[in-house]
């Protein structure tokens, strides 16, 4: 089998189709053009709502076999996935793809459909018992595709995945289709992962509990690009959007390494006037943030832009005036959805100007720098995020990779030992992002430079910041906890990790049993 | 050794292990692993170890373990094992330390000391991550009773495995008549820095401290001699501070504890209140020619509170201050630092005194001053100090 730019081991073809091996963060240089919806037209004075969502999957002419999409920004609170799942059993529509953004423990009960057919493909992230439930192999009638938020933008965008039926959650939509993710009753934040499914699906589908008059601004989903208004009596929950557990963390270990994070790009000289950067809302990011926050008033330092998941801690410094511009894909909380509301300067932004890799400009090629998480690294400074070391697939990439690729700086925060797992490892289990836009790898127990970037490794040591190399912080865990037995893989691929540009970059086996 | 009874130590929290044991004929050995199948071989290789350095023919074991780290795996099984036996010679042993250490100098820079429960598995786990110059393992008010002798083994296993760098590393055990002096037999096998000795009221108390480390250096064949860190937490202490402070060679540094001390006395904790008992022990600390460390600040999420009340301890000259979460390290060890001009000056009387004894003067001056040995012991504690902070300190250092 041969093997990609990573060293891994990727099949030749995949469900029947061939499959392009990832070459290099950059190396793939796309061809034709962008895909399209068919053209419509309609008359003055229309109206698209129609009173049940069976109606309107009924009147979309949706059947077996097609590809329905969604956006995940309700995250632990969607509704939607499952309510037309259901319907379409109800209706006898069988063997769906479904195109999600991304997947949450909500979606639980989605196992039973796929047990009994009705959905038979998936791709999208899936955090948590849908990934476990696939991981077991056997499960879906192709392997799962896993793709970043950008990665996704550019499939629907080239047409790799066509969809069918696009189902958009709109917590505040009017009759003409226009929507947005910011009025309503149940507010979820933007809604702009669907922008690109409205604009490929060969039929849409505002979905909404809040019906307002026309016109419903900030139209983020847009009038011409909606077939029908489809009213329900709960798009979503909103407390199903706070993510994890947005309270800056006190746990020593994650503190001391949000600490030497921001200690790193410090001495790096990152932290200067007009910057931009990437805080994530994980417990490590958010101490970062706050540590950075701090830093930057001693300093006087004034960021140009930032770009989330926003939680209140980043609406707090873009109060305050340490950040101007909020470039915001998702909200973590109810404080980041005022604060969208309030301000300007906080603008919501599409996965496409966030980081697709077939067009001319990513928010995140602007970035100078980026804290990002892991569930493992390796000696090679790879990334995995999609698997635990028992090689069960239980979370999606997010924008790890297009935040990785485009920041000038990228700092990955890791513990180096979880549980009692050693996440630093010869090999990881998957790679999702490569060492090659990789910079640093933040331990409580010190910090590792790629030794492509040189530079850094000089400005570390002289702000006499503890620099190791992961083969002494990968020995020093295994000294205290020991090896451990590793996951034999069979030859059943359960899951391909495309990198964004479409590459697969690695996939994930199904695990047979134990070395 | 011989399992008389039933036994079992630890818990079912994260990063913990529970331990049972029970007399059987042979050994059997049952793993409950949060991590499924991955680390079952190796937990029972530590627990075979583990019962082969005690001589254990006869047991049942089951281990239940949330992510636990191979040595805390270890010290609940040697605490289920004391549990299930009885005390003993046995739990006395040296254990051989993970990674070479080095004893401490006297003068150690001791700006903080940071307090961590001796029984809480989690944040021992990791404890060599946090940095404070000093770090004082509890086994005394952190520790619930029952939960004492666990505690000791699980102290032990840590300071044999981790490593600490340049941490001084020190126990504080229970009051001698009330288990310390067990405490002392078995964590001493971990080869700590010195001992803290909590509610010091007499220097007679620090005499039998002393013997006993003697006694057990000895035995357990330590390559230094072990500190002895009294805390002084009662108006007795306070009024005995300058006798307990100069009893023994091995007192380093005098503590103060304010919570105790309020209590009894019934004063408020305010800086007023306890000005006087902070000044005497300042003044018995240093007029035996030892640290003086503060009473910790409670008020976790207060940085600006911890800050101004270093500045007063440092003003009245502490040289550091118990803390009690890692997030109040940092802060302590800035507001320690020296200022710039502090620095200066320093260099300056180090370089005059360099340059008279180059040229055989008897006298030096600096600044039209006198230097004198304190003076010049002073300067050189400035620039010890900038150092440890990295600060820019010219050639004088």
């Amino acid at each position: 089998m041969p093997l990609n730019a990573v060293g891994r081991e990727i099949p030749e073809t995949i469900a029947g189709r061939p499959v392009k091996p990832f070459q290099g963060a950059f190396a793939t240089v796309p061809q034709g053009r962008k895909h399209g919806g068919p053209l419509k037209t309609c008359r003055p004075r229309g109206n698209k709502v129609v009173p049940s969502l069976e109606e309107a999957i009924r009147n979309s002419g949706l059947s077996d076999g097609m590809t329905i999409s969604f956006h995940h920004t309700y995250r632990n609170g969607d509704l939607l996935v499952l309510k037309v799942v259901e319907l379409c059993e109800r209706l006898g529509i069988r063997d769906l793809r479904l195109f999600p953004t991304a997947l949450f423990p909500c979606h639980q009960g989605l196992i039973p459909y796929i047990e009994r057919g009705v959905v038979t493909r998936i791709e999208g992230s899936m955090n948590g018992p849908v990934g476990a439930f696939v991981s077991q192999g056997g499960k879906l009638a192709a392997p799962a595709v896993l793709r970043s938020h950008g990665g996704r933008w550019r499939a629907a965008e080239c047409g790799e995945v066509g969809i069918d039926v696009a189902f958009i959650a709109a917590p505040c939509a009017d009759p003409y289709g226009n929507a947005n993710g910011l009025g309503g009753s149940n507010p979820c934040g933007p809604i702009s992962f669907s922008v690109i499914d409205s604009w490929v699906a060969d039929h849409v589908i505002v979905v909404t509990d809040s019906l307002v008059p026309y016109p419903a601004i900030p139209p983020e989903i847009e009038q011409g690009y909606v077939d029908q208004v489809a009213l329900v009596d709960r798009v979503g929950d909103p407390a199903g959007i706070v993510s994890g557990t947005l309270r800056v963390t006190r746990s020593p270990t994650q503190l001391r390494i949000a600490r030497l994070a921001v200690d790193a790009v410090l001495a790096a000289g990152l932290v200067r006037a007009g910057m931009g950067f990437q805080a994530g809302a994980g417990g490590i990011s958010l101490a970062a943030t706050d540590f950075l926050a701090k830093e930057m008033k001693k300093r006087g330092i004034k960021a140009k832009f930032a770009i989330g998941g926003v939680t209140r801690y980043l609406v707090d410094m873009f109060r305050e005036g340490l950040v101007e511009v909020i470039l915001d894909g998702q909200a973590f909380d109810p404080e980041s959805i005022s604060s969208l509301r309030e301000d300007v300067r906080h603008q919501i932004i599409t996965p496409g100007f966030y980081a697709d890799y077939n067009s001319l400009g990513c928010a995140t090629y602007m970035l100078d720098f980026a804290f990002l998480g892991g569930t493992e690294v390796d000696l090679e400074f790879n990334v995995n995020v999609n698997t635990h070391s028992d090689g069960q697939l239980l979370h999606g990439i997010g924008g790890h990779q297009d935040v990785a690729a485009g920041a000038e700086v990228t700092v990955i925060t890791i513990p180096t030992i979880r549980g009692r797992i050693p996440t630093i490892r010869e090999r990881v289990t998957t790679v999702t992002t490569p060492g090659e836009v990789v910079d640093l790898i933040v331990t409580e127990r010190g910090i590792a430079v790629n030794p492509r970037r040189q530079e850094l490794a000089e400005d570390l040591k002289k702000a006499g910041l503890p620099l190791r190399s992961l083969e002494e912080l990968r020995a020093e865990a295994e000294r205290l906890v020991g090896k451990g037995k590793s996951p034999l893989f069979g030859d059943e691929v359960v899951a391909v990790i495309q990198w964004r540009d479409g590459t697969v970059i690695d996939v994930v086996r199904k695990v047979e049993g134990w070395e | 050794m011989e399992l008389l009874r039933e036994a079992r130590c630890g818990s079912e929290d994260r990063s913990d292990a529970l331990v049972c044991v029970r007399p059987g004929p042979g050994v059997r050995v049952e793993v409950t692993s949060k991590t499924g199948p991955m680390y079952e071989a190796r937990i029972r290789e530590v627990v075979g170890e583990v019962l082969g350095s005690y001589g254990v023919a006869g047991a049942e074991v089951r281990v239940t373990e949330q992510g636990a780290y191979d040595h805390v795996i270890a010290a609940r099984l040697e605490g289920a094992l004391y549990r299930a036996a009885g005390a003993g010679e046995a739990f006395h042993q040296p254990l051989p330390l993970a990674r070479p250490r080095q004893g401490s100098p006297r003068d150690h820079l001791r700006r903080t000391r940071l307090y961590i429960p001796g029984n809480n598995a989690r944040l021992l786990a990791f404890c060599d991550t946090f940095g404070p110059d000093c770090l004082l393992l509890d086994l005394e008010d952190a520790v619930p009773p029952e939960e004492k002798d666990a505690a000791r083994f699980l102290v032990r296993r840590v300071l044999a495995t981790l490593d600490f760098g340049d941490t001084e590393l020190w126990v504080r055990i229970n009051p001698l008549d009330r288990g310390g002096e067990e405490d002392l037999r078995v964590v001493l096998g971990g080869k700590p820095h010195g001992i803290c000795l909590p509610k010091a009221e007499s220097p007679v108390e620090i005499t039998r401290l002393a013997g006993l480390l003697y006694e057990l250096e000895g035995r357990l064949g330590l390559p230094w001699r072990v500190w002895i860190m009294p805390i002084i937490e009662s108006p007795k202490g306070v009024a005995q501070a300058a006798d307990i402070a100069r009893v023994s060679e091995r007192v380093v540094c005098l503590a103060f504890g304010a919570e105790d001390y309020t209590r009894e006395v019934g004063c408020a904790r305010s800086w007023e209140a306890l000005l006087w008992a902070r000044s005497q022990l300042v003044a018995a600390a240093k007029a035996a020619g030892i640290q003086a460390s503060d009473t910790v600040y409670g008020e976790l999420e207060d940085e600006v509170g911890l800050r101004e009340e270093v500045r007063r301890a440092k003003a009245l000259g502490f040289d550091g201050k118990g803390v009690i979460h890692p997030l109040q390290i940092g802060p302590v060890h800035e507001e320690f630092a020296p200022t710039p001009e502090e620095v200066r000056w320093a260099e300056g009387v180090v370089r005059a005194a360099a340059e008279a004894q180059s040229r055989s003067k008897g006298v030096v001056t600096y600044q039209g001053r006198m230097v004198d040995r304190p003076v010049l012991e002073r300067a050189r504690r400035v620039l010890a100090l900038a150092q440890a902070l990295r600060m820019e300190v010219g050639d004088a250092a």
